[in-house]
C-alpha cells in the first residue's frame, strides 16, 4: 500500500495540476483562435474595462443573473460558488499562515456542501429542470458533494498546520506524507483538478469567451 | 394543415413534405453537413456556436424568459435547451469523445430520421429573439444553434419554401421578395403619392431611381403591399425634412432591403447582401437609409462589417429612425404631438434593440410626435418577442399562424393590453404584420402604426 499512498501524496499532485493547467490552457487556447465571428452582440453592454470589470465581478460573486430571471437556483447556486471560491482561495491563505486559513477552508467546506445538496435537490425536485439534465449533472454536482464532505469529515480543512507542511513540501519538492486520514480529500481533489478541464465544469474559462467575445462584442454605440 | 401532411413534432408543419422529405434517409447527409458546420471555415459564428454547444449549465435560467416556452404553459417540446439540446446531443454523440465513450452518461444520442424531422422542425419554433441569451448566466445563446442547425439543413436541401425559394431566390431574381415588377412598381409609387395628396392635401414627389441622389431610401418591399402608410409616411418625412432622396425601383437592382439569408444562411446572406451592396454603389447614394426593418438593420448596420470590407461599401448605413432623430433635434423636422393625442406604446423589435441597440432614438422621436407615450413593461433589451421573427410573420402554412398567435402572441396581447394604449408602434415589418394578426386574433382594441406613420402625421407644414 506504500506506494499507493506515494503515488496519491507525492506524484499525482504534480501531475494533476499540470494536466489541470495544460487542459485549461488548451481549452482556452482553442477558443482563443476562433476566426472573428460576425458581430453578434447583445445590448446594450458595458464598453469600459472599469464597466465590463464591474459587471462582471457583480456576475461573478453575486450571480445577478440567476438572481433576475431563475430566484429557484439563486441561493443553492450562490452557496456553492461562494463554497468553491473559498476553497479556492484557502490553499493560498494557509501557504500565507494567515490565522483566517481554517475558517475559511472550513466555511468554503460547509458552503459547497450545503450548496451542492441544494442544487441536487433544485434539479431533482424542479421537473422541468431534471428531464433537461443528463446523468453527468448528478456527477459534477455530487463530485463536489463528496469532495467538501472528505474535507470537512477529515478535518483537512480546518488543520491549517498540517496541511500547510505538506503544501510547503510540495511547492520545495520534497513532498511529506500528509496524516493518513487527509489521503481521501487530497486524492478527491487531484481528481477534481484533472476532471475539470474535461467537464463543463471550466465553464468560468469559457465564460470569459461567450460575455467577452460575443455577448459584449466590440462595437461602441 | 392538409391530412396528407405527416406529423412529425407537434401539430404543425412549417417545412412542407417537398422541403422535408420526411420519408427520405437523410441522416448520413446531415452528419458530413454538421461536421463542416465544426470547422472553423464556418466562421461567421463559429465562436459563439461552438461556445454555446459546450458550456450550457442546464440550469433553466432560459425557459423563464422563453416566450414560446411560457405562453405554451411550459411544455418540454418548447424549453429552449431541449431545442438546443437536439443539435447538442448529436455533437455530443458524433463530435466528441466523452459522447462517443459514454454517450448514456454525457447525453449524447444517436441521429435517427424522426429525430431528425423533429429537429428540423423544432429550429422552426424559436424566433431566434435571443431573450434567453441575455439571460442566460453563461451567456449561452440557444438562437445561434438553431440558427446554426437551419443553416444544416438548408445545406441538405431542408429550409421553408417561404425563406428559399419565395425569399431570397426570388428577391435575386426579382429585385425584390414579393416579385414586384419595375412597372408595377412605379405604379404603386403614383399611387402612393396621390393618396398622399388625397389625405394631406399637398403633394409629396417621391423620386425613383435619382442617380447620385445623397440619400436612397430602401424599405422592406412588402411594405409597398401591405404597410403603404409606413412607405408614405417616410416620404412625407422626405420631404418635410427638404432632402435629397430616392427610392429605387427593381431594373436598379435590389429594391427590398430584406434579407431572409439572416434567418437560415450565410451563403444567401451574402448574395443578398452584396446585391444590394452593389446597387446602391450603382445609384450613387452618399446614405442608404434602411427603412423599418428589423433584420434589414441587422443585415446592414452590423453583420455587413466583417463580410464586406468599408472600402467595398462607400457609403453610410443609417436606420430611418436613426435619421428622423437626427433631423428632429437639428430642427429640420417640426413636430406637433397634439396631432397624435392617442395613447402610443412602443415595441422594440429583438432585431433593432437586444441585436441593434437602437432603443432610445425611437422613443425620442414617439416623445416628440405624440402627446401621450407609454413604456410597455417589460421593454427595451427585455421585450417580448412578438413570434414575427425569423420570418414567422410570412409563414401561415396550415395552422402555423396559430402557433405563433396562442404563444409568442398571447403573451404579447397581455403585455400590449396592459399598457391601455390604443396605439403599438414598432419599426419592423416582420413585427407589423404579426401586430396585424395578434390584434384580430385576440380581439385587441387597438391598432398598430408605423413609427414614420406617427411622424408624418405629426408634421407641422
Amino acid at each position: 500500500m506504500e506506494w499507493w499512498r506515494h503515488f496519491v501524496a507525492a506524484v499525482l499532485p504534480y501531475f494533476s495540476l499540470a494536466f489541470f493547467v495544460a487542459g485549461l490552457l488548451y481549452r482556452v487556447l482553442y477558443w482563443s483562435r476562433a476566426p472573428k465571428h460576425l458581430h453578434w452582440e447583445l445590448f446594450p453592454y458595458p464598453h469600459t474595462l472599469g464597466e465590463q470589470l464591474k459587471e462582471m465581478l457583480t456576475e461573478v460573486f453575486t450571480l445577478k443573473s440567476l438572481f433576475l430571471h431563475n430566484r429557484r437556483a439563486w441561493l443553492p447556486s450562490l452557496t456553492m460558488h461562494w463554497g468553491i471560491y473559498l476553497l479556492v482561495v484557502w490553499p493560498f491563505l494557509v501557504l500565507a499562515g494567515l490565522p483566517l486559513a481554517a475558517p475559511a477552508g472550513k466555511a468554503g467546506g460547509v458552503l459547497a456542501l450545503a450548496g451542492s445538496l441544494l442544487l441536487l435537490c433544485y434539479r431533482l425536485a424542479r421537473s422541468e429542470v431534471r428531464r433537461l439534465s443528463a446523468p453527468v449533472e448528478y456527477l459534477n454536482l455530487l463530485f463536489i458533494f463528496a469532495l467538501a464532505l472528505s474535507g470537512l469529515q477529515s478535518g483537512f480543512l480546518g488543520d491549517a498546520g498540517a496541511v500547510r507542511s505538506y503544501l510547503l513540501g510540495l511547492a520545495r519538492f520534497t513532498p511529506e506524507q500528509p496524516p493518513a486520514g487527509y489521503l481521501a480529500p487530497v486524492l478527491l481533489a487531484e481528481l477534481f483538478l484533472i476532471y475539470v478541464p474535461l467537464s463543463r465544469m471550466a465553464h468560468f474559462a469559457a465564460k470569459f469567451f461567450t460575455y467577452h467575445k460575443v455577448k459584449w462584442g466590440e462595437l461602441h454605440r | 394543415m392538409s391530412a396528407a401532411v405527416k406529423k412529425v413534432f407537434d401539430d404543425y408543419r412549417v417545412l412542407s413534405d417537398e422541403a422535408l422529405q420526411p420519408e427520405k434517409p437523410r441522416v448520413k447527409e446531415f452528419l458530413a453537413a454538421m461536421k463542416k458546420s465544426l470547422q472553423r471555415d464556418n466562421w461567421t459564428f463559429w465562436l459563439p456556436y461552438v461556445l454555446s454547444l459546450e458550456a450550457c449549465m442546464k440550469c433553466g435560467t432560459c425557459g423563464e424568459v422563453c416566450p414560446v416556452y411560457q405562453a405554451s404553459g411550459r411544455k418540454e417540446i418548447y424549453h429552449p435547451v431541449y431545442r438546443a439540446d437536439m443539435l447538442r446531443k448529436i455533437y455530443k454523440r458524433y463530435f466528441t469523445w466523452p459522447g462517443r465513450l459514454f454517450p448514456a452518461l454525457v447525453g449524447a444520442e444517436d441521429l435517427t430520421e424522426e429525430k431528425l424531422n423533429a429537429l428540423a422542425e423544432n429550429v422552426y419554433r424559436c424566433t431566434v429573439c435571443r431573450r434567453c441569451a441575455v439571460a442566460c448566466p453563461m451567456a449561452v445563446d440557444n438562437g445561434v444553434i438553431v440558427r446554426e442547425a437551419r443553416k444544416i439543413l438548408d445545406a441538405i436541401g431542408i429550409a421553408p419554401e417561404e425563406l428559399k425559394e419565395n425569399g431570397t431566390a426570388k428577391q435575386l431574381q426579382a429585385g425584390n421578395a414579393p416579385g414586384i415588377n419595375t412597372a408595377a412598381f412605379l405604379d404603386m409609387v403614383e399611387f402612393l403619392e396621390e393618396e398622399i395628396r388625397e389625405a394631406r392635401g399637398y403633394e409629396v414627389k417621391i423620386p425613383v431611381d435619382k442617380e447620385g441622389a445623397e440619400y436612397l431610401l430602401m424599405h422592406n418591399a412588402g411594405d409597398y403591399l401591405a404597410f403603404a402608410e409606413t412607405v408614405m409616411g417616410a416620404a412625407e418625412i422626405m420631404h418635410a425634412a427638404g432632402a435629397d432622396w430616392t427610392l429605387n425601383s427593381p431594373q436598379t437592382g435590389i429594391n427590398d432591403a430584406v434579407n431572409y439569408g439572416v434567418f437560415y444562411s450565410d451563403a444567401e446572406f451574402a448574395r443578398i447582401i452584396k446585391a444590394q451592396v452593389e446597387t446602391v454603389k450603382r445609384l450613387g447614394a452618399r446614405v442608404l437609409v434602411v427603412g423599418e426593418c428589423g433584420h434589414a438593420f441587422e443585415a446592414f448596420k452590423y453583420l455587413i462589417l466583417r463580410l464586406i470590407p468599408e472600402k467595398e461599401r462607400p457609403f453610410e448605413i443609417k436606420s430611418i429612425l436613426e435619421l428622423i432623430d437626427q433631423w428632429i433635434k437639428e430642427g429640420r423636422l417640426k413636430l406637433d404631438p397634439q396631432k397624435n393625442p392617442e395613447p402610443v406604446t412602443f415595441h422594440d423589435s429583438c432585431k433593432l434593440g437586444r441585436l441593434g441597440g437602437m432603443y432610445e432614438e425611437p422613443r425620442r422621436i414617439l416623445k416628440a410626435a405624440c402627446a401621450d407615450f407609454r413604456e410597455m413593461s417589460p421593454n427595451r433589451e427585455m421585450n417580448l418577442c412578438c413570434g414575427g421573427g425569423s420570418g414567422f410573420a410570412i409563414m401561415e402554412k396550415g395552422n402555423f399562424l396559430e402557433f405563433h398567435m396562442e404563444t409568442y402572441g398571447k403573451l404579447k396581447a397581455e403585455q400590449l393590453k396592459a399598457t391601455g394604449a390604443s396605439i403599438v408602434a414598432c419599426a419592423c415589418s416582420n413585427c407589423k404584420a404579426q401586430f396585424r394578426e395578434i390584434i384580430r386574433y385576440h380581439k385587441l382594441p387597438m391598432r398598430y402604426a408605423g413609427v414614420s406613420e406617427l411622424v408624418a402625421n405629426a408634421l407641422v407644414r
